[in-house]
Parts: structure tokens; sequence; C-alpha cells
């Protein structure tokens, strides 16, 4: 049996598996794999590549799914029009990725199997409460993408058996949440020695969720991939609406990556304020646990700056939720016969 | 790097560069070994160890630019690959290859095919791309020389033609006359088709492999029964492959290079001290690279530990860890005049400062590669980049204890130095190979190796007492530097020379008391780096005077006007300056800038009080003083080729900076020829004279005042032979295309190829000497030991830093530089401009940390996306001695990068910031400690802390 082979469908990539025994590993963009190769860190005796399955590779948005093939590369998610204007958090997440040249290899799923604390994929994943599905000879189950994690490098996923296929994440143009009035904001926010081609100081992803509105949720993308962002302060504090629930995920803070679960409960029920924002940043701070890097900074330093990332995201992701009510505010203005045009965001 | 993949190898086909391949290698090869090796397409280059951190082996997968690095094989099957080879179509370049070309975007060459395929791929996606949306398809490919300005400018260029909106042509540059005409390199063309041949693109019938076994200790004794354990030897010995394994026992002559690094062996005999990690201990050589890595696994030296020090007080301490030296000391200079403590104490201002830097990797694309084999007249021969061949012949014919004439170096393309290729350790280690087993050698680091085992720049720490007068005259300085040498001299000997020069900057100063010394630790070893040991100087200096200023309450750009010197003034040298000096034109060029960006900034700040971001504007001068010391006398050869073309051969080596081009537009102006009548044979020992060191930006100066010398004696002696021939007065004639005419209406005249015939038939030689000679200009009796030939410039640096996190953006940056005159303003630019970004890199990312830093995935070189909009001003003073009016440029454009960069975020922030590289912990580390600093020192820095 050749050593390298590029299964067409699915079934045939984990019956390749199944053939060499635990032998062989599946192989996606190989952007971690080949180097850990050359290093000898893993020593398959056979190479199964998932990338040229047409169904690994397919973004689609159901009604409540954005539904996306594990072997998709971070510059599919980046540049996908639909991605950007809807989860803007994971295209930019996925444009933190390396850089170009590496974005066009690495794959979404890949980088959560490589289960690195820091992994931008993965850290957006938590955020967004992704859920992945991982298929065996025996059959295919969706489950949390939290539970993926076992330890730094370290997956659940055993990749000379199981393929992790598809990543879903749940839309928040869904009918339900159009029902209950709610309206999404996600963002992402990460520092770096510098702005491109570099893993992170700290990365952090958000989502709020806006309750006690039904109006629809159009954000455009606020982009700014790279520079110092400059967030704070376009916020507008709008008092009557409230955070229904919130996910901050941050990494690496801890062995794998992290919810900050007690700031996401902290937000449940609050208003939105600037206040309100740096308080979770400051228990998102007491709840994480970062190392230090001689390479990257030290944990103090990180630990003094989580509180501003997570601000600056939970402020952006606000802002994103209130532009998609202020497009509708304005919509209704122009139809009621007013003149009055609101700036659409910064 | 010990290469793991094992599977066997398959057959694999796919379409490279339209036509169909079937390559046969283990399916987990990257890409990149396969079209390098297997397929023999050297276009696409290796920067990194197969990391993915570099990007110059980007190539098109499937019109994709992914890294062929960590590309396998076996993903390309079926599918298409487009290499820098395949880019240029039959009528000719791709417009891409093209505005490269024009635009100026190729130094050195060596990130540009993967540049060029990654700009294809965005062009594929759309023809008009934004300026960001250009920098984010190019942010994945590092560029050491350009600053990627000229990149970016080619892509847009590129994509306006393909869209049809900019003229195809390109004679926009082409000017008059062959100096000051933006002249297009003439090796460019082979850098964007990928034709030109690096050493490691070269390969001989029969070559072998050298790899280095090196100390993974700092510091530590090697066994003193012998260099490796015996029973080590034996195995590795018996591997297959395996040639012949070298020790100190194998080098026939000198056991060292000590002009260039006192008591650095070339290899260490039994019982020796390795004072650094990445020490050499043995070459093993072998028939492949593999064969070689396995012997190197074998091999053992016993080593015992010592006590090590990377930092300068551990080292400076009572009772330290000796390394070498007298208390641990290589080297100090002294520089007094006039009364200082009296004049302190007389000043209505005394301000003490203390700045630290770290060690900084070159990091040239290329790695250091070398191939080694025996000419056709059975010399020794190296190709290989670095800047003094002449230098490196003598190191390797003293180790090989051979006469210079039996050794012969030669330089090809070369993809970077920026000083770090002068290290005569690899030229030596690839002789000896050949010199051992009289077949070819290549010898190439690892990225790895190179930043263990290559010279850094030193980090300082720089202590200035500084007194001014309450309306801002300077009246005195009191200056300490200690340069940390690491565990080798490597020119650190000499450092202390120049930190001192560059200490006092272009300034007038009543009384001076300075002393810079150079100390051993165990960290990497010291070297040459663009300014050699004056960009940390003036990094102090100018952020100090920054401080100055500051607590005047005076205008920085003023302070330094009522300060600068003038031609007539000794300068802080205690003596005379000996060129022209633009130093308060280049203030004046970026007043208008600067008085801009301090309103625009006062606005942004004054509008957003109590916002996290907070721009600032800093402003720093600079003097350099180029030119090195030694022979005041320099030579350089011109011949009448057969064809009648004008070949000039001297020592300039072109390692991306563009001399080949400069040289050809000297010759050409003094000759009296177009551009493309020279050809320009440049640094091989065994064809072209010796033209002096090369180094200190002297080139343009210094090698290019001989070419003038040169082609000026040629041109009259063609001229003299011409006119016996036509039966005139040689003053009437002009040489014209291939010709020499008659000037007015008399159409007589000859070609040249014809007066070349006239003077074999008179047994003229064809071939001259010329010199450029500054004897006369500087008398013996009164010349210092360097020439006091300097040149200015003035940056400034628009930043915005958020106050919570530290992070720092360079939003804007102006370049002013008295450049003499631009004998290439395309060029010139292009030098400032990569300039400034290395000096940016200096300022916010770059810091090689002993033991710790492994590559470019830690080493953090600035990305397209660190880019700051910059404008280059080049200030014109026509030097007094130069040939036509020309100053330095290269090194000097990185110096006031760096400190305009740190006075505009201590402006920013309010706090000084005295610790480079100044990262967000570092910075939101000052503005922390802000309440406590007061203008004070504040604190040691702390090493290991990932920046304390």
């Amino acid at each position: 049996m050749p050593a390298y082979t590029t299964p067409a469908t699915l079934d045939d990539a984990l019956a390749l598996l199944a053939s060499h025994k635990g032998q062989a590993m599946v192989i996606a963009g190989g952007t971690d794999l080949i180097p850990d190769l050359r290093r000898g860190v893993k020593c398959p005796q056979a190479l199964v590549d998932i990338s040229r399955i047409p169904e690994l590779a397919h973004i689609e948005m159901t009604g409540e799914w954005l539904v996306v093939g594990a072997a998709t590369t971070f510059a599919a998610l980046k540049e996908h029009l639909a991605i950007r204007q809807r989860v803007p958090a994971l295209a930019e997440a996925a444009s933190a990725v390396g850089a170009m040249g590496i974005q066009t290899a690495a794959t979404w799923g890949g980088n959560l199997v490589q289960a690195m604390p820091a992994a931008d994929g993965a850290i957006v994943a938590l955020a967004l409460e992704a859920e992945a599905r991982v298929a065996e000879p025996g059959g295919a189950a969706w489950r949390p993408v939290a539970s993926l994690f076992r330890g730094p490098g370290q997956s659940v996923i055993d990749p000379t058996r199981q393929i992790l296929t598809h990543i879903r994440v749940p839309l928040p143009t869904s009918p339900l949440d159009r029902a209950q009035g709610k309206r999404w904001g996600s963002a992402w926010r990460r520092v770096g020695r510098r702005d491109s081609l570099v893993l992170p100081i700290l990365n952090c992803a958000v989502k709020l969720v806006l309750e006690n509105a039904s109006m629809p949720y159009d954000p455009p993308n606020l982009g700014g991939q790279g520079g110092v962002p400059n967030l704070v302060g376009q916020v507008e504090v709008m008092a009557e609406d409230l955070i229904e629930r919130a996910t901050i995920a941050l990494g690496p803070v801890a062995p794998r990556p992290f919810r900050a679960q007690e700031a996401e409960s902290f937000l449940a029920g609050k208003p939105l304020s600037i206040e309100v924002f740096e308080e979770a940043g400051r228990i998102a701070q007491r709840e994480s646990n970062p190392r230090s890097s001689v390479m990257r900074a030290s944990r103090e330093y990180r630990l003094a700056v989580i509180p501003h990332i997570v601000s600056d995201a939970l402020a952006a992701a606000a802002h994103r939720a209130q532009v998609g009510r202020r497009i509708h505010e304005s919509l209704n203005q122009r139809l009621s016969g007013s003149v009055n045009q609101q700036s659409e965001g910064d | 790097m010990l290469d793991a993949l094992h599977f066997s190898a398959m057959a694999i086909s796919f379409t490279l560069n339209g036509s169909q391949v079937i390559a046969q290698s283990d399916p987990a090869t990257p890409l990149l070994d396969v079209l390098r090796g297997e397929l023999g397409l050297t276009g696409t280059k290796q920067g990194c160890d197969h990391e993915g951190e570099c990007g110059a082996c980007t190539v098109l997968l499937d019109g994709h630019p992914v890294r062929s690095c960590l590309t396998p094989l076996g993903k390309v099957a079926g599918r298409e690959v487009l290499t820098v080879e395949g880019l240029a179509g039959p009528d000719g370049l791709h417009p891409l290859q093209a505005a490269f070309v024009e635009v100026g975007a190729v130094q050195c060459g060596y990130c540009t095919p993967g540049m060029l395929l990654s700009a294809k791929a965005l062009l594929h996606r759309t023809l008009c791309p934004s300026r960001p949306e250009i920098i984010a398809a190019l942010e994945g490919n590092l560029c050491r020389c350009t600053g990627y300005a000229k990149i970016v400018q080619a892509v847009e260029l590129a994509a306006a033609r393909l869209r049809g909106d900019a003229p195809h042509l390109n004679a926009a540059h082409a000017g008059p006359r062959p100096i000051g005409g933006s002249a297009l390199r003439s090796d460019s063309l082979d850098k964007v088709t990928g034709k030109a041949r690096y050493a490691e693109d070269l390969t001989l019938p029969g070559m072998l492999h050298s790899r280095v076994l090196r100390s993974p200790l700092p510091h530590a004794r090697l066994s003193s029964s012998s260099v490796l354990r015996p029973s080590s030897l034996a195995e590795a010995g018996e591997l297959p492959g395996v040639i012949r394994i070298l020790t100190a026992a194998d080098v026939p002559g000198s056991n060292g290079f000590a002009y260039y690094s006192q008591d650095e062996p070339v290899l260490p005999p039994a019982g020796a001290t390795l004072r650094t990690i990445g020490a050499p201990i043995a070459l093993v050589i072998a028939e492949s690279p593999e064969q070689a890595e396995r012997a190197l696994a074998i091999l053992q030296a016993d080593l015992e530990p010592l006590p090590h020090a990377f930092d300068l007080d551990t080292v400076l301490a009572d009772g330290a860890v000796p390394i070498a030296g007298e208390h641990n000391q290589l080297a100090t200079w002294d520089l007094q005049h006039g009364d200082l403590e009296a004049t302190l104490t007389a000043s209505d201002h005394c301000l003490e400062s203390c700045y630290e830097t770290a060690f900084l990797e070159h990091a040239a694309l290329e790695r250091e590669a070398l191939l080694g084999y025996l000419d056709e007249e059975d010399r020794i021969t190296v190709i290989g980049g670095c800047h003094e061949p002449n230098f490196q012949r003598g190191y390797i014919a003293d180790a090989l204890a051979l006469p210079p004439d039996q050794i012969r170096v030669i330089v090809p393309p070369t993809g970077g130095s920026f000083g770090g290729k002068q290290d005569p350790w690899p030229f030596i280690a690839t002789a000896l190979g050949v010199f051992h087993t009289r077949r070819p050698v290549r010898l190439v680091y690892t990225r790895r190796e190179s930043f263990d085992a290559s010279p850094k720049r030193h980090p300082y720490r720089v202590r200035y007492r500084m007194g001014a007068t309450a309306d801002g005259r300077l009246t005195g300085v009191h200056v300490r530097i200690d340069c940390n040498t690491g565990g080798y001299d490597g020119h650190g000997q000499y450092i202390p020379n120049f930190a001192l020069t560059a200490s006092g900057g272009p300034y007038r100063w009543p009384a001076v008391d300075g002393r810079a010394r150079s100390v051993y630790t165990n960290g990497p070893k010291g070297g040459q780096f663009r300014g050699f040991g004056t960009g940390q100087s003036n990094f102090a200096l100018e952020c100090t005077l920054d401080e100055l200023a500051q607590e005047l309450g005076l205008d920085p750009l003023d302070l330094r006007l009522r300060n600068a010197i003038t031609e007539k003034d000794w300068s802080f040298l205690g003596h005379p300056v000996g060129e022209s000096l633009g130093y308060r034109e280049v203030l004046e060029a970026v007043r208008p800038q600067y008085q801009r960006f301090l309103e625009e900034a006062r606005q942004w700040n004054q509008s957003r009080v109590g916002h996290p971001l907070r721009r600032g504007v800093g402003l720093a001068g600079m003097w350099y003083r180029f030119g090195k010391s030694g022979s005041v006398r320099i030579e350089a050869h011109a011949e009448l080729a057969q064809d009648g073309h004008l070949i000039i051969c001297c020592s300039a080596p072109d390692y991306g900076q563009g001399t080949n081009t400069v040289m050809s537009q000297m010759a050409a102006e003094a000759f009296g020829v177009d551009r493309e009548w020279v050809e320009v044979v440049n640094a091989d020992t065994a064809l072209v004279p010796y033209s002096g060191i090369q180094g200190a930006s002297r080139a343009t100066y210094f090698v290019g005042g001989a070419v003038r010398e040169v082609s000026t004696a040629l041109r009259s002696e063609v001229l003299g032979t011409a006119a016996e021939l036509l039966d005139c007065d040689p003053d009437s004639l002009v040489i014209e295309r291939d010709r020499v005419i008659a000037a007015g209406a008399d159409c007589r005249g000859v070609s040249l190829a014809e007066v070349g015939g006239e003077f074999d038939r008179m047994g003229k030689p064809r071939r001259v000497a010329g010199f450029f000679d500054l004897a006369s200009a500087f008398p013996a009796e009164i010349r210092p030991e360097y020439l006091p030939l300097v040149v200015t410039g003035a940056h400034l640096a628009d930043v915005s830093v958020r106050l919570d996190t530290g992070e720092v953006k360079v939003r804007r940056m102006v370049a002013a530089h008295d450049v003499g005159r631009a004998v290439n303003p395309l060029d010139a630019e292009g030098q400032i401009e990569g300039a400034v970004l290395m000096g940016l890199g200096a300022a916010l990312m770059e810091e090689v940390l002993p033991g710790q830093t492994t590559g470019l995935s830690d080493y953090y070189l600035p990305t397209a996306q660190s880019m700051p909009e910059l404008q280059v001003i080049l200030v014109e003073v026509p030097s007094r001695h130069g040939p036509y009016g020309v100053k330095g440029l290269g090194e000097a454009a990185m110096l006031p990068s760096t400190p305009a960069i740190i006075n505009a975020v201590s402006r920013a922030i309010g706090v000084r910031l005295r610790t480079i590289p100044a990262t967000p912990e570092r910075v939101l580390q000052a503005i922390q400690l802000a309440p406590a600093q007061q203008g004070c020192y504040a604190g040691p820095r702390t090493r290991n802390a990932g920046g304390s």
C-alpha cells in the first residue's frame, strides 16, 4: 500500500486508516505535521491526506448553522463573504493564523486536532460554541469543540483512526433567535510581538448575545487586522440593551484553550457598558493562569493585559451587535420618510 | 536538522510550470527539496529550516501561494505547481517581474521569487488590490533588504498595468547621464526569473557536504585527552558516505584568524575552552548531507561545563567567572578633551541616562552558504557571500599554510549580509574540507546554526552624563560604554573605537570624557553588523538628547541645530571633519513634516483624553564615520575588451546593496558610454585587484573613486590612440555608443574595437590600473587612523501606543540623508527604506536571547505589516573628495530610525524607554513604572525573563 494516499471520500479515508491498523496518520494541511515528521516527533508509516475530499472542504450556511468541512483552509474561511459578515470573529481569527502562505494550506480541523492552548482556530471555535463531528469506522458524532482538548498538544481525537470531518457554528440569525429578538456580535483580539506571522502573546474571542429586540442582524466586517486596534470608546452605551449570554475564550492562559466561564456568568443579564466589560475582563484575569514564555511574554504581562483585551473584544462585539440595530433603525427612519441617515459604525 | 522522513519513494506526477513532470521521492519530502534537488529548479529559495517562517520558498499550488517547505510532495500529485521559473511567458517578463525590476524592488533578490508568487496569487484574485490587501498578501514573505516599500509599489504598478492603467514602457527612470539616473540594476533580471545562482544553488560533480559539530553549552572545557571521544570517532568514521572528520589537528597552518578575531580557533584543540553555544568542535565531510548528519548524531566530545554568564554585570563583577582576557575585557578606547568635570559643574543642567540594547542577528534571507573546489589552476577556491574576498583569501592561506596565490575567493550573487557574512570561519572551514578531500565541498548553515554561530550585533550599555546651558548649548559629555562581545573577539577589538565615535554625534562638545570597552561574556560572538558598533551608541545619544530637550523645554530639532557642527568646527573626535557636512540641511529637510506630525499628534491626544491609544512623535539624528581604516590608495582596473566593451575589475562585493550597478554607472560616466557598455567583474581574487576592505559604507566613495580614475585614464588612452588613427586632435574626439568620433561636421570615426586592435598592434596594454588616492587630501602626518569622513541624517517617527497593553504601531516615518550625490536615487531610496525597517526591528522586536532563540520563529523580523508610511528625502551636499560628490550611505541609514521610534514612544507614554527592543511588555512596564522613574535610571536589565 502506498505510503501517501489522497482518498476522494471520507469512507475511503477511514478505510485506509483502518487498514493500516494505527500505523497511518491523517494529514490535512500539513503545516504542523510536516515539521513534526522532520523532527521525528511523529513517526507514522503512512499518511492519509484528507484535504482533497470535497465534502471536507465545503462551507455551508443552513438556517441555524454554519457548517464547515474540517479540511477548509483558513484562507477560505477569511475570504468567505458570509462568514466575514455574519461571524466576523471567525474571519479575523483565520487571518491571524501565520500568514497568507500558511493560511492557504492550514485547515481549521487540523488546527483543532493540534490542540495547542493558543491555537487561533480553537480559541475562536470555543467562543462561537462550535461543535465538531468526529468520524470513525463505526459512525460519526457531533461533540462540543471544548471537549476535544486533553492538554497542550493533546487531542482526544486519534489521528490514526478518527477523522474530524466538520465543524459547525450556531448562527446568529437562526429563526429561533429572530423570533426571540436576539442580536449577536462576535469579535477577536490578539496581542503579539509583531503584526503577522507570529504566535500570539494572547488571543481572545468573544460572542455576545443581546436580548429584547427584534431586528435583523447584518453587521459589516470591521476588518482591521494588524496594527493597534482602536475599539475602545466606540461603543455607545444603550441602556435598554441587555446581555443575555456571553462567551469569552482566551489563550494561552491554561493547558487547554480556555473559556472564562465566571466572566461569562457575570455578564449574563448585565447592560452594555464599558464598566461592565472591564469588570468582566478583571474576572477573566482572575480565572486565567498563564505561563511565562521567554520568547513571547511573562505571566505577569499576560495577566496585566487580559482585562484589556477581553474588554476590547467585548466592546467590539457589542459595537457590531449595535451596528445591526442602528442599520435597522435607520432603515425604519428612511421608510418612515426621515432624512436622518445614521452612520453605519466607524 | 535530522531528516526523519522515511517513507519509501513514490513516483508522483504533477504539472510544473506548465509541463508534466514525475518526481521519484519520499512523498513526505518537502516540495522545496524536490524542486531544488531532483528537479534542479533553484529559483525557489530556502530561508528557514523548513518551518514556514520566512516565505522565501513560496510557490503556487493550483494558483494558491503555499510554503513549499511545508508542502509534502504527496500533496502535489495531479496538481499544478508554478515556480518563479515559470512566471515569465513566451513574450517576456510577467508584468510583476518587470515592475519589480523597474521600481527597485529587488535588492539581494533572495525573497524575490516568493514575493513574486504571493503577489501573483493576489493579482489573480483582484486587479484592484488596496494597499492593505497587498500588505496582507505579502505579510508572510520576509524581506530584510527593501523595507517592503518598493515591493508594494511594484505590485501596485503591475496591477495597474494589467488593468491597462499604466504605461508598459520603462523609460521613466532613465536619466540623461549614467550618474543620478536611477539605472535599473544590472542583476535584477536574473533575480526575478530565478536564474541568479547563489552559492547554495551551485553544484559540482562529486560534491561533498560538510556539517559542523558544535558545542551545545555556553561555556565548557574540552577533554584534555582528545577532542572527540575515540569510540564515537571510530563509529562515525565507519558510517557509509562519511569521508573525513576533521579536528584541530587537521588544520595545517595557523589555527585561527587573529587579525579578525584574536584567540578564536578554526577548530579547538583538546583541552580548549569553548566560550559560546555553537562554538565549532569538528567538521564532518560526507557524500550527502544526511550522511554527514548521521555522523554528527554519533560524534561525542567530552565537555566539562563551566560557569557561564551572558550579561555585563556578572562578568564585570569582582571574582567573576573568567572567560577570556584580563578581567574579561578585550579592548578599551578613550577620548578626552577639555576639562569635563569643571564644565559639567558650571553647567545649568546636567542629565544622566543609561541605555541598553540587545544581541541582534542580521538574518539575511540567505543563510551562510559556501561551495569550495579546486579550480582549473588547482587553486583552492571558495565561492561564498562576503565583504572582503581578499581578506578571506588571506585567512584561508594562513590556516592552510599555503601562499595566497594558491587560494581563490569568489563572491557570487549573495542573499544579503548586513555585516553578517564577514565572518572568516565558514570560508576557512570550507577550504579546509577541499584541502583534505581534494573534492568539491558544500557548507550551508541551518538557520538555527546561523543564529547560534554567526556573529551578532553587540549589546551595549551606554551611560551618559551630559551638560547644557539653560538655552540649550551642550557643554560637555561624559560617556561610558560597555560592549558585550560575546564569547569571542570577532572584531570586538575595534568596537570601542566605533562605539565612542558615534556617542558624540555631529555636535559641538567643549569637553569630552569618553571610554568604551568590549567585554567577554558567553553570549554569541559579536561581529560586524550594519553600522559596526555605531547604531547602539547613536541610539543612546539621540535618546539622551531628546531627554535633555524635554528637560530644558526646548524643541528637540532646535536643540540639535543649535549644537550641530559645521565643516569648520572641531568634532567630538578632537579634530576637524574631513568632508562636507549636510547635517543642518537634513534637519531642515524634515522640519515641515516634523511640525505637521507634532500638531496632528497633539490634536489627536487632546481630543481623546482618557483614551488608551496615544500618539507620539520622535526625532533623531546621526553621524556615521564611513570608510574604515587602512590604505587611502584604492585600486581598480579597466580593460578595453576585444569587441570594444569596457570591463571594470574591482572588489566591491554586491550582496544586495547594488555595487555592481553603481560601479557600472561611475565607469560609464567617466568613460563616456552608456552603462550597458560596461561589464563589471567584481570580487574574484583571481581576476580583480584588491580594492581595500569592503565595509563601512565605503564602496561608492572609495572603490567608485578608483573606478572613475581608471575609467578616465583608459578613456584618454583610447582617445589618444583614436586621434592617431584619425589623425586629429584627441581633444576633438568624443565617444558615442561604440565609436570614437570627431566632434563637429567631420563624420570620421573609429570603433572602440578597432582602437583595441590598434592597442594590440602597438603593444599597448588593453588593461590599465587606476588609483583613488586620498594621500594628498589627508597627508600622513596629520591623518588620524580612521579618516574623518562622516555622513549625517535625521529621521522622524509618528507612533501610536496602547497604554493598557504596551503595543506600538509605527504609523509614519520620514528619513532624510545627506548622500553627497545619489549615483542611483532609486537604489539610495531602497537602501534607506530597508535600513529604516531594520532600525524599527531593533527598536521594537529583535533580540537574540542566548540559548533560547532558535530561528526565525522566535526572532521577530519586521513584516510588511510593520512597515510605516515612509518618506525618504535625499539631501545632496556634495563631498569634497569623493567621485562625483558621493558619500557613504548603506549603514548610516539604519542609525536614526531606532532612536526616532523610541523617542516617539517615550513621548507618547510620557516615560523614557531605555531598553530595546521595546516589546509590548517593556513598554507596559515603563508605563506602570512611570511615577517612580522621573528621569532616572530604572534599574538593570534582566536578561532571562522575556523582557523583565
